[in-house]
């Protein structure tokens, strides 16, 4: 099954509480799947530089990890800040000799420094998003990572039933659209011709970091994205070549967007107001955590939408 | 939680919080009403719960009041706001009445009775229905009618592509566009008797009567096989 969340205010000025609005979503979701859960969080830009979001792994030190880690980033980026919580380090980065050359070796050499000696994993990247994800339900996220207390602009998350690839928490949601900055996918379903479409990607020179068939629609996005196409027709091109069953939800700086298979084998629920865009895989997640009668939307089998700040 | 849930004595019309319960708590209560003879329960709070009123065999009415989730059933319903997917699912008598949509599979293999759906329903409603009568007042989604076997689908608005595909019989009526007509679905003009009947029906659930009705019916090329209309199962699988 899996469950999906998405939420967004219109207002592109407008902040508020996004972490626990989509926690309070997967809560509900979590009934969808209890492998994994995951948020990718959208905060507004406060001028830090290019966040990584680093996983440490399985240690009894992430203190000691962070450190080696800020080292290693000094010898390709100014590190002009670090935080540690729990298994995660925020780090704030920015190019040592103003704006790089390429901005894809860049983050290309970011990612290796990074990820060195396999003391990281960089599971997010970019102005203002930051993607946590953990093994198990969602209830427990909001303390352990500060979630709860989140200000942001919009996010995406997401309750996992594995199905496909292994059980850790790097195979959870949302998976980043390496090395492309601030765009985040979810996805409920299974992309059938995921190894297929992965060697023919793998020789255009386009890295994997899981084997999780849903990655594959994060970096077919985000390729899409860097040839200057708009969301809405990588979406729609994401339709007619991705085989499977699939709803998913992709977000970016500036917004959410959604894609549904021609069977329109999994569910979205989407509800809208003047101020804001909540989206779920089941109506309950929604009114679970909105008061009132909501007008509600089902997309159709191919529809894709977007939703813009 | 109230008296019905706390197994109080049974009342002519009786109100189950659903904040506080397990929905097996739920529908344990609504089982207790139907055998002791209460005639109308309401489901307060139901926040779209999914397999609400469930297994009920005795009469029993219920007015949800809110959303329900998935595979609501149950032999005499009245839902104030919307439906997961598989409302009615394989039901084989009663009445279930949705105010607002419906997700997938609306009515899926129902053998009798009927599901009223007001607003727009998903994808594959009335998929294997086998009898009974589904009516949807707005629009239905992708291969909706599949295969269905039996019974009678009434669509006010517009049908998504592919409806009534690969259909061995029934009947299908749609008010508004029929773009693609699924595999083996002709589309034909009712007779008088059946706009009469529409309008009976309509009339009934408190749509407006009349409308340009198409009839969506089998063409019957896929009852049997034959190695001279190959082509027809090649298009079909």
């Amino acid at each position: 099954m899996c469950g999906i969340a998405g939420f967004l205010y219109r207002d592109p000025e407008r902040t508020g509480p996004v972490g626990a609005t989509i926690l309070g979503l997967l809560d509900v979701l979590g009934s969808r799947g209890t492998d994994g859960t995951g948020v990718a969080l959208y905060g507004a830009p406060d001028g830090r530089g290019m966040l990584l979001r680093v996983w440490l792994g399985e240690t009894p030190n992430p203190e000691a990890r962070a450190v080696g880690l800020a080292e290693r980033l000094r010898t390709v980026a100014l590190v002009e800040g670090a935080e540690v919580r729990d298994d995660y380090v925020m780090i704030a980065v920015r190019p040592p000799h103003g704006e790089p050359a390429s901005q894809g070796a860049w983050m290309a050499a970011l990612i290796e420094a990074a990820e060195a000696g396999g003391e990281g994993a960089v599971f997010s990247a970019g102005h203002t998003l930051q993607i946590t994800k953990a093994v198990g339900v969602a209830a427990p996220l909001g303390a352990r990572y500060g979630l709860s207390g989140f200000e942001g602009t919009h996010g995406i998350g997401h309750t996992r039933l594995a199905t496909e690839s292994k059980v850790d928490v790097a195979h959870c949601h949302p998976f980043w659209a390496r090395p492309y900055p601030d765009i985040a996918v979810v996805h409920n379903g299974q992309i059938t011709n995921y190894r297929k479409l992965r060697r023919l990607m793998e020789m255009r020179g386009i890295r994997f970091a899981t084997g999780n068939d849903s990655e594959i629609i994060a970096l077919y996005l985000a390729e899409r994205l860097g040839r200057g196409e708009t969301l809405e027709a990588a979406l729609r091109a994401s339709i007619a070549e991705l085989d499977g069953t699939f709803t998913y939800l992709v977000s970016t700086a500036a917004g959410i967007g959604m894609a549904k298979d021609n069977f329109a084998t999994k569910p979205l629920v989407v509800a809208e107001c003047a101020e804001w865009v909540a989206i779920a895989s089941e109506e309950r997640a929604l009114s679970a955590v909105f008061e009132g009668p909501l007008s509600i939307y089902q997309p159709g089998a191919g529809e894709a939408l977007v939703w813009m700040r | 939680m109230d008296a019905l849930a706390a197994g109080g004595t049974p009342i002519g019309v009786g109100r189950i919080d659903c904040a506080a319960l397990s929905t097996r708590e739920i529908n344990r209560a609504l089982r207790r009403a139907s055998t002791e003879g209460v005639l109308s329960v309401s489901l307060l709070n139901p926040q779209g719960r999914h397999n609400l009123a469930v297994g009920l065999v005795d009469p029993l009415g219920i007015e949800v009041e809110g959303s329900a989730g998935y595979f609501l059933d149950g032999p005499r319903i009245r839902v104030r706001g919307n439906c997961g997917w598989s409302v009615g699912e394989t039901i084989l008598s009663g009445e279930i009445v949705v105010d607002g949509q419906a997700g997938n599979s609306a009515g899926a293999s129902m053998r009798g009775g009927a599901v009223v759906i007001r607003g727009d329903v998903g994808a594959r409603a009335g998929i294997a229905m086998k009898g009974g009568l589904l009516l949807i007042g707005g629009h239905v989604g992708y291969m909706s009618g599949f295969m269905m076997q039996k019974g009678t689908m009434i669509i006010c608005g517009d049908a998504g592509p592919a409806i009534g595909d690969s259909m061995y019989d029934g009947r299908i009526f749609v008010a508004g566009k029929v773009e693609q007509p699924g595999t083996d679905a002709v589309v034909e003009d009712p007779t008088a008797e059946e706009l009469r009947w529409l309008d009976e029906t309509l009339l009934r659930y408190g749509f407006p009567a009349g409308g340009d009705f198409k009839k969506i019916i089998s063409r019957r090329r896929l009852w049997n096989f034959s190695k001279k209309e190959i082509g027809v199962w090649i298009e079909a699988l």
